[in-house]
């Protein structure tokens, strides 16, 4: 099929207005939120704006038959290069799918398109008593599509769980161009667990054009607590003690005094400028046991070793400390022109040593290294700031980024926490998993996507799918009809 | 182990490996020569799925008992498949955290088989279900390889997700040898509170209070007592807080009893023992299952369809939280035609009706399944990569996969 004949085709399935294909038009679609250095910039041969999942199906379906790549994208907020059409292709914006199609104000569920915002999903059902737990800190652009995509997290799912636990069905188009709904709403659904395998699968295994989504009940009180310590090797050990004493706050982050030096001065929240680490803690749930948890978390707090430890109990105040944890990358303009946002796992217990290698490889590589994180499940943020027109600084990057992964997995940990695999850390899924974890997980893709269309050069390490899908498959044959391929 | 079965097929041969890698060679051997395979735990779960196609071999994960990896202040766990809840539970609670799961024989069942079967009890409703704790898994499959998912941390997104594609999949896309878990705190304390006999409609409506009252139980249950009907709620958390769930639900004075500690605890026990799907001989099992805010109406369509076929239940348990329906029933003087007209019936006033539990004779006409969902061209096409022999439970599954 020729380009023009293509664009012709898209144009009839979606309108004319809703197909890209100029120059100028695919340029803010070559990239997304990862770092331009890390991950390539591509251009996609065309972007497709649907409204409807019949559009997506027909779009897929013509995909099909040209045999081209397609890349599914929400608001492009993705850190992994997961939205970047690598081999070309279509890319599916599903942004104009941007409705809450339902509510269910007693059972708490609501179906949504893949487009709707991940905040104002949650602001939109608040006066009904409730909210969208999963909650990133690009959840004001972020879409719902997107957060399936790549199991998004964010602070407050140390107690809610991840978006996997908040999602009951979807309906997706598959590979082919069928349109399926996966899923329930309620338990003991039969067969397979569909739903979640989908969630997480980074745009490899379908396109999202609904959710069922579990909304969570807004809890009757909530407090923001701050405590701030000399170091954020102190500060973990505090994090350690509060979780081993049996408490699960609604969130538990940490930011050092870095981070502190870009948001202070933006956002005026009132963080300690002398601190060497702060630890902002919620804790929501019935009023009384909000009170009494909080003072269970300042005695422990001093006894680690704070040098403050403050309640905020108005809205306004905790909005505000709030304000300076979600909109710190916003801030770090004020420290340097470029930064690379880090995402991995350690257990808890390995936080300090972890915090600690953090800084040698910082002074090791003349790199400046934030950290704010989600330090209530040992999810890393490791922040290097840099600057892309300085010679070397990309390289220092890439080198102190490959020593801090290879640090966490040593220790225990995971390759990503929330931003996914996407191109960004491919090569890097050999360092966790052998050639057969790898060949069970290219046994779905190929169950769901033999031709391999849907986000190609995505999460399996580069050259990995030919050869090694060949072979699995290759056993399966042999196994079930006694043929063995020459 | 010598005479088990499996819905009356006898199974001829049990292989017991002792590790990981000789069960994923055993099973890639099986698969290779043309048996079929029935992964065996403790076997209390065995009576549900579909009359099998074949029984051939058991692969049993008895020897494979240990706990790999437990770190409580980091509050995840790794356990090999075959150890049994109830072993596990005791030394968690040493450090006083839990699985909060909740099954019949659950002392004998092993980690594998809930995983694989998904089972869960009343504390769903405020405490998940082992698919929101387990973080990894690994699984032998049928062509020998024995692969990994996951890993040991709390957050994770770094592959597919096959902790999710095992769990409920009933041992048909592969044999669970081990699987990592986040561990929760042991509940401070404990109070459950039950009403005296009640109506219906009565039960139902204090069972709806109590759940959105401030404190909200984990645990909210509807049952049929002594031709009366009684709600059961569990409260969890600080004394201070769960006495004033207590004080605030009370206001009611239907909610007559009250135990605390291990009386609670024993209570719950109990209840869910009742669902045993070993016990109690010849009967049949059913689930129904409709969105939570019908539990009402699905709860009275449940008993004029019991009436209606002439059948008196022994047990009736209804979850309005979770919008389920559990029941048990005789079989005697069933035919498997009269089971297929219940079916039938029953899945016109649910969204989803699964005979957990039935003689192999009366069971064998229906898919105990239920209706097959439109998802199946998916589910077969998985089952095709992983199992493309047709090794693992044949005919067991969903459409008999």
């Amino acid at each position: 099929m020729n380009h023009s004949t293509m664009i012709e085709r898209l144009q009839r399935i979606v309108g004319t207005k809703s197909v890209f294909h100029e120059s100028g038009d695919l340029l803010v679609y070559e990239y997304d939120g990862s770092v331009d250095g890390v991950v390539d910039t591509a251009r996609p041969a065309a972007v497709v704006l649907p409204t409807t999942p019949q559009q997506v199906a027909d779009v897929v379906k013509l995909a099909n038959e040209a045999g081209l790549p397609v890349v599914p994208r929400g608001a492009g907020t993705g850190l992994s290069g997961g939205a970047v059409a690598q081999t070309g292709g279509i890319v599916i914006a599903l942004t104009r799918m941007d409705r809450v199609l339902e509510f269910d104000r007693e059972d708490g569920t609501a179906l949504v398109e893949p487009g709707v915002i991940n905040l104002e999903l949650s602001e939109s059902t608040l006066s009904d008593g409730y909210f969208f737990a999963p909650d990133p800190s690009s959840q004001r652009a972020c879409t719902i599509g997107g957060n399936v995509a790549e199991n998004s997290g964010g602070p407050h799912c140390l107690k809610y769980g991840v978006t996997t636990n908040h999602i009951l069905g979807l309906e997706v188009v598959l590979p082919d161009g069928r349109i399926a709904w996966l899923g329930g709403n309620h338990l003991g659904t039969a067969g397979y667990d569909l739903t979640g395998t989908m969630v997480g699968s980074e745009g490899l295994l379908g396109i999202v054009t609904k959710a069922l989504v579990r909304l969570t009940p807004s809890p009757e009180a909530t407090t923001v607590m701050l405590a701030a310590f000399g170091d954020v090797e102190t500060a973990s050990e505090a994090v350690s003690r509060v979780i081993g004493a049996g408490i699960v706050p609604a969130a538990l982050e940490m930011m050092d005094a870095l981070t502190i030096e870009a948001v202070e001065p933006q956002y005026h929240a009132g963080y300690p400028m002398d601190a060497g680490a702060v630890l902002l803690i919620e804790i929501d749930g019935i009023s009384e046991d909000v009170a009494d948890t909080a003072r269970e978390i300042e005695l422990i707090c001093q006894e680690s070793g704070a040098s403050e430890v403050r309640i905020a109990t108005e809205k306004i105040e905790r909005d505000l400390l709030w304000k300076g944890r979600k909109m710190a990358l916003a801030a770090m303009g004020r420290l340097s022109p470029n930064y690379y946002l880090h995402d991995t796992v350690v257990p808890r217990t390995k936080l300090p040593a972890t915090l600690k290698r953090v800084e040698a490889i910082s002074a090791e590589f003349g790199l400046r290294i934030a950290n704010v994180f989600h330090a209530g499940d040992g999810n890393l943020h490791p922040l290097m700031l840099f600057d892309r027109h300085k010679p070397g600084d990309v390289e220092r990057v890439l080198g102190a980024s490959h020593e801090i992964l290879s640090y966490c997995v040593e220790v225990g940990g995971a390759l990503s926490g929330e931003h996914g695999i996407g191109t960004e850390k491919r090569d890097y899924m050999t360092l966790v998993f052998t050639g057969e974890d790898l060949a069970a997980m290219a046994g779905i893709k190929n169950s769901f996507d033999p031709r391999g269309l849907f986000n190609p050069e995505k999460l399996f390490p580069k050259g990995y799918m030919c050869g090694e899908v060949r072979a699995l498959r290759n056993q399966a044959m042999a196994q079930k009809h006694g043929i063995y391929p020459l | 182990m010598d005479s088990m079965t499996v819905d009356g097929a006898s199974i001829k041969e049990v292989v017991t490996p002792g590790s990981a890698a000789e069960l994923a060679s055993v099973l890639g051997e099986a698969s290779a020569s043309g048996r079929a395979v029935t992964p065996i735990g403790s076997g209390t779960k065995l009576a549900v799925g579909n009359v099998p196609a074949f029984v051939d071999l058991g692969l049993s994960t008895g020897h494979l008992t240990r706990v790999l990896h437990y770190e409580p202040t980091d509050m995840t766990l790794s356990v090999e498949a075959g150890i049994r809840f109830g072993e596990l539970q005791v030394l968690l609670a040493e450090r006083g955290q839990a699985l909060p799961i909740e099954v019949p024989d659950d002392a004998q069942a092993t980690i594998g088989g809930l995983i694989a079967t998904a089972m869960a009890g009343p504390r769903r409703l405020g405490c998940g279900t082992l698919r929101d704790l387990l973080i990894g898994i690994s699984v032998a499959y049928p062509s020998g390889i024995l692969a990994k998912a996951g890993g040991l941390v709390v957050k994770n997104v770094t592959g597919f997700d096959l902790m999710r594609l095992h769990l409920g999949a009933f041992g048909t896309l592969g044999v669970i040898t081990s699987a990592n878990f986040k561990v929760l705190p042991l509940a401070r304390t404990e109070t459950t509170l039950i009403t005296s006999g009640l109506t219906l409609d009565e039960a139902l409506s204090a069972a709806l209070t109590a759940r959105q009252s401030r404190l909200r139980p984990i645990s909210v249950e509807v049952f049929s007592s002594n031709g009366k009907w009684q709600s059961a709620v569990r409260l969890e958390g600080r004394a201070e807080t769960v006495a004033l769930g207590v004080s605030s639900i009370t206001s009611n004075p239907v909610w007559s009893t009250e135990l605390s500690g291990p009386e609670s605890a024993q209570w719950w026990r109990t209840y869910v023992q009742q669902q045993s799907l070993i016990e109690n001989g010849d009967d049949i099992v059913v689930r129904f299952g409709s969105a939570p805010k019908k539990s009402g109406t699905l709860s009275q369509s449940v008993q004029a369809l019991l009436s209606k076929h002439a059948l008196s239940p022994q047990l009736f348990a209804i979850s309005p939280g979770l919008g389920t329906v559990l029941i048990r029933f005789d079989s005697e003087g069933l035919s498997p035609d009269s089971i297929k007209i219940f079916q039938s019936a029953a899945t016109i006033i649910a969204d989803t009706v699964t005979v957990l539990k039935a003689p192999a004779d009366l069971k064998a006409g229906i898919d105990i399944w239920g209706a097959v969902p439109t998802t199946v061209a998916v589910m077969r096409s998985l089952k095709s990569e992983f199992d493309g022999g047709g090794t693992l439970n044949p005919g067991r599954f969903v459409d008999r996969i």
